[in-house]
C-alpha cells in the first residue's frame, strides 16, 4: 500500500511539473510531426504509386501501425537507462539508495510520470486526427482489440523499463553506457516496427520481431493487423516470459551494483 | 584576411585540443566512435529494407540509401565535431554562462562552437566516409562524380551549419528554449535522412526552401545521378543563403542576450 501510495504522489508529481513547463510537450509535439507526420505522408505517397497495396497491407494499418510505435516512444521510457547513468556518475544514486524506498521502482515511477502528459495529450490528439483523416480498420473495433491492447500496452511499458533499466545499471562497472543504449536503442526502434511497419518486414525480421524482447516491448504495433485477434495471447506470453526472465536478471544485476558501489566522499 | 587566418588557427587548435582531452579516456573514445558508427548503420539498414519492400521509388535503389546516409551522417560529424558547442547554445544562454563567451576576445560564433567536444561525432564522419566511398563504388562514379561529391560535401556541410546555429540561435528569443530547439533540429535532421525519392510535390518544395532538409542528403544524391546542374546551383546557393542568414540571426539574437547573474568561469 505504502509503495502505491509513493508511486501515485511521484507520478502526480511529474505530471504536475510537466502542465506547468509545457517545454517537452513541444519537443514532443515537434519530434512527432518531424518523424510520424512525414513518415505517414510519405507512406501516403507510396502506397498511392503502389495502388494501395504493398504485401497485402493497406496505408490504413500501416499508418495506425506507426501512429502507435510513435506514441509509445512518446513516454520516453528509454531515457531511465540515461537516468541511471547520470544518478551513477553525479552520486545521487548513493542518496536515492540511503532512503527506505526501491531505486529501481522510484526511476520507474519517475521515468513513467514524467512521459505521461505528453503521451495522453500527443495520443489523443494524433487519434483524433488519424480517425478523421483516414478513418479506423475494422479490426479496432472490437473489445478483443481494446482489452488485448491495454494488456500489452501495459506489459510493453514494465519490459521497456527492464530493459533499458538492465542498460542503465550497466554504469556501475562501465564508463560510457552509451554505445550499448545506442545498439539497444536501435534494436528496439528497428523490430518495433518505426520506420519500417513490421507487415513490411522479411521474414526473418518479423521472426526476430516476435521472439526478441526488443521487439516484445513494442507488442502495440501488432495490434491492429487481421491476425492478431487469433494470435494475442501468444503474444501476451512472450511479453509475460521476457518480463519474468529479464526481471530476475535485472533484481541479482542490481544486488551485484549494489556490491560494486563505491562512494568518494569530499 | 589576417585575423581570419587567426580565428580559423584558434579553432584548428581548440578541436585538436578537445581531441585530445577527450582521447585521454581511451577505452570510452573507442566505444563512442565505434558505437556511433553502428548506430547509424539501423538507419541505412531500414531504408534498404524499405525499398525492398516497396521497390525502387522514383529512381530511388537501395544504393542510392547508401549515399544519403553517407551525406548526412559526414556533413552531421563534421559539423558538431568541430562545432558541438553550437548545441549547447541553449544552455549557456539559460544558465548565463554565455557572459564568458561575449569577453573573450576571440571571434563569438567560433567561440562557442569549439567549446566543446563529442567523441561520437568522429564515428559519424567515419561512418558517413564509408558510405559515401561505397557509394561511389556501387554507382561505379567517373572523375566527375567523385569531384562533384567533394563540392557537394563542401555545400551539405554549410547548409548543416547554417541550420543548426539557426535553430540553436532560437535560445535568444524564448526563456528557455531547449525543448523548441531540439524539436525544430529534429524535424530537419531526422527529415535529411528519410527516403529521399518519395519527396514530391509540395512536400519537396517545403523540406528545400523551408526546412533545408532535401538539401542535405536527397539533393546530392540526384544531382551525383542524374549531374544536373540545375539542381547544383540551387543546392550551392541554398546553402550558402542560409549560412548567411544564420549568421545574421545568430548577431541579431546576439544584441537580444541580457546578461544573467550567475558567475561562471571557463577557461
Amino acid at each position: 500500500m505504502k509503495e502505491l501510495r509513493l508511486a501515485n504522489k511521484i507520478v502526480t508529481t511529474q505530471i504536475k511539473d510537466r502542465i506547468h513547463y509545457p517545454g517537452r510537450l513541444v519537443a514532443d509535439t515537434l519530434a512527432n510531426i518531424g518523424r510520424c507526420g512525414i513518415l505517414l505522408l510519405l507512406y501516403w505517397y507510396v502506397f498511392n504509386l503502389r495502388e494501395g497495396t504493398i504485401q497485402n497491407t493497406t496505408f490504413l494499418l500501416v499508418a495506425w501501425s506507426m501512429f502507435f510505435y510513435f506514441a509509445f516512444s512518446v513516454l520516453r521510457l528509454r531515457d531511465i537507462g540515461k537516468t541511471i547513468m547520470e544518478d551513477v556518475r553525479s552520486g545521487t544514486v548513493e542518496i536515492l539508495l540511503n532512503k527506505p524506498i526501491s531505486y529501481i521502482l522510484y526511476r520507474a515511477w519517475w521515468q513513467l510520470g514524467g512521459g505521461l502528459y505528453s503521451f495522453l495529450v500527443i495520443g489523443i490528439i494524433g487519434t483524433i486526427l488519424l480517425t478523421t483523416l483516414i478513418g479506423i480498420p475494422d479490426t479496432m473495433m472490437n473489445l478483443t482489440f481494446a482489452l488485448s491492447l491495454a494488456a500489452v500496452f501495459i506489459l510493453g511499458i514494465v519490459l521497456s523499463l527492464i530493459l533499458y533499466s538492465i542498460v542503465g545499471m550497466l554504469a556501475f562497472w562501465i564508463e560510457e553506457i552509451r554505445p550499448i543504449f545506442w545498439m539497444v536503442d536501435k534494436s528496439v526502434m528497428i523490430l518495433g516496427g518505426s520506420y519500417l511497419p513490421i507487415a513490411l518486414f522479411p521474414d526473418i525480421m518479423y521472426k526476430l520481431a516476435i521472439w526478441s524482447p526488443f521487439g516484445a516491448s513494442q507488442f502495440v504495433t501488432h495490434t491492429m493487423y487481421p491476425s492478431w485477434t487469433r494470435e494475442w495471447y501468444s503474444f501476451v506470453g512472450i511479453q509475460l516470459f521476457w518480463i519474468a526472465i529479464l526481471g530476475m536478471f535485472t533484481y541479482f544485476l542490481f544486488q551485484k551494483a549494489k556490491q560494486k558501489l563505491s562512494v568518494n566522499g569530499g | 584576411m589576417i585575423s581570419v587566418i587567426r580565428e580559423i588557427r584558434f579553432a584548428w587548435y581548440a578541436t585538436i585540443k578537445n581531441i585530445q582531452s577527450s582521447a585521454e579516456l581511451r577505452a570510452s573514445f573507442l566505444m563512442n566512435v565505434v558505437g556511433m558508427a553502428i548506430n547509424n548503420t539501423s538507419f541505412t539498414l531500414l531504408w534498404i529494407l524499405f525499398t525492398q519492400s516497396v521497390g525502387n521509388i522514383n529512381g530511388w535503389a537501395p544504393k542510392d540509401i547508401v549515399g544519403l546516409v553517407g551525406f548526412g551522417t559526414l556533413c552531421f560529424g563534421l559539423v558538431f565535431s568541430i562545432g558541438d558547442g553550437i548545441r549547447k547554445l541553449p544552455e549557456y544562454v539559460s544558465s548565463g554562462s554565455f557572459d564568458r563567451f561575449m569577453l573573450s576576445p576571440k571571434n563569438l560564433l567560433l567561440r562557442i562552437a569549439t567549446s566543446s567536444f563529442n567523441a561520437s561525432t568522429l564515428g559519424d564522419v567515419v561512418f558517413g566516409i564509408i558510405c559515401l566511398t561505397l557509394y561511389g563504388f556501387l554507382t561505379d562514379a567517373s572523375g566527375l562524380q567523385i569531384a562533384l561529391m567533394f563540392l557537394l560535401i563542401i555545400f551539405t556541410t554549410l547548409t548543416f551549419l547554417g541550420v543548426a546555429i539557426a535553430a540553436n540561435s532560437l535560445s535568444f528569443l524564448f526563456v528557455d528554449a531547449r525543448a523548441v530547439v531540439e524539436g525544430t533540429f529534429d524535424l530537419f535532421l531526422t527529415t535529411s535522412l528519410f527516403h529521399g525519392g518519395a519527396f514530391q510535390g509540395f512536400l519537396r518544395f517545403f523540406f528545400i526552401l523551408i526546412i533545408p532538409a532535401l538539401l542535405v542528403g536527397t539533393l546530392p544524391v540526384e544531382i551525383l545521378k542524374e549531374l544536373s546542374w540545375i539542381k547544383l546551383i540551387l543546392t550551392g546557393a541554398l546553402s550558402m543563403g542560409w549560412f548567411i542568414l544564420s549568421i545574421k540571426i545568430f548577431e541579431k539574437g546576439v544584441r537580444k542576450y541580457e546578461s544573467a547573474n550567475f558567475i561562471t568561469f571557463g577557461v
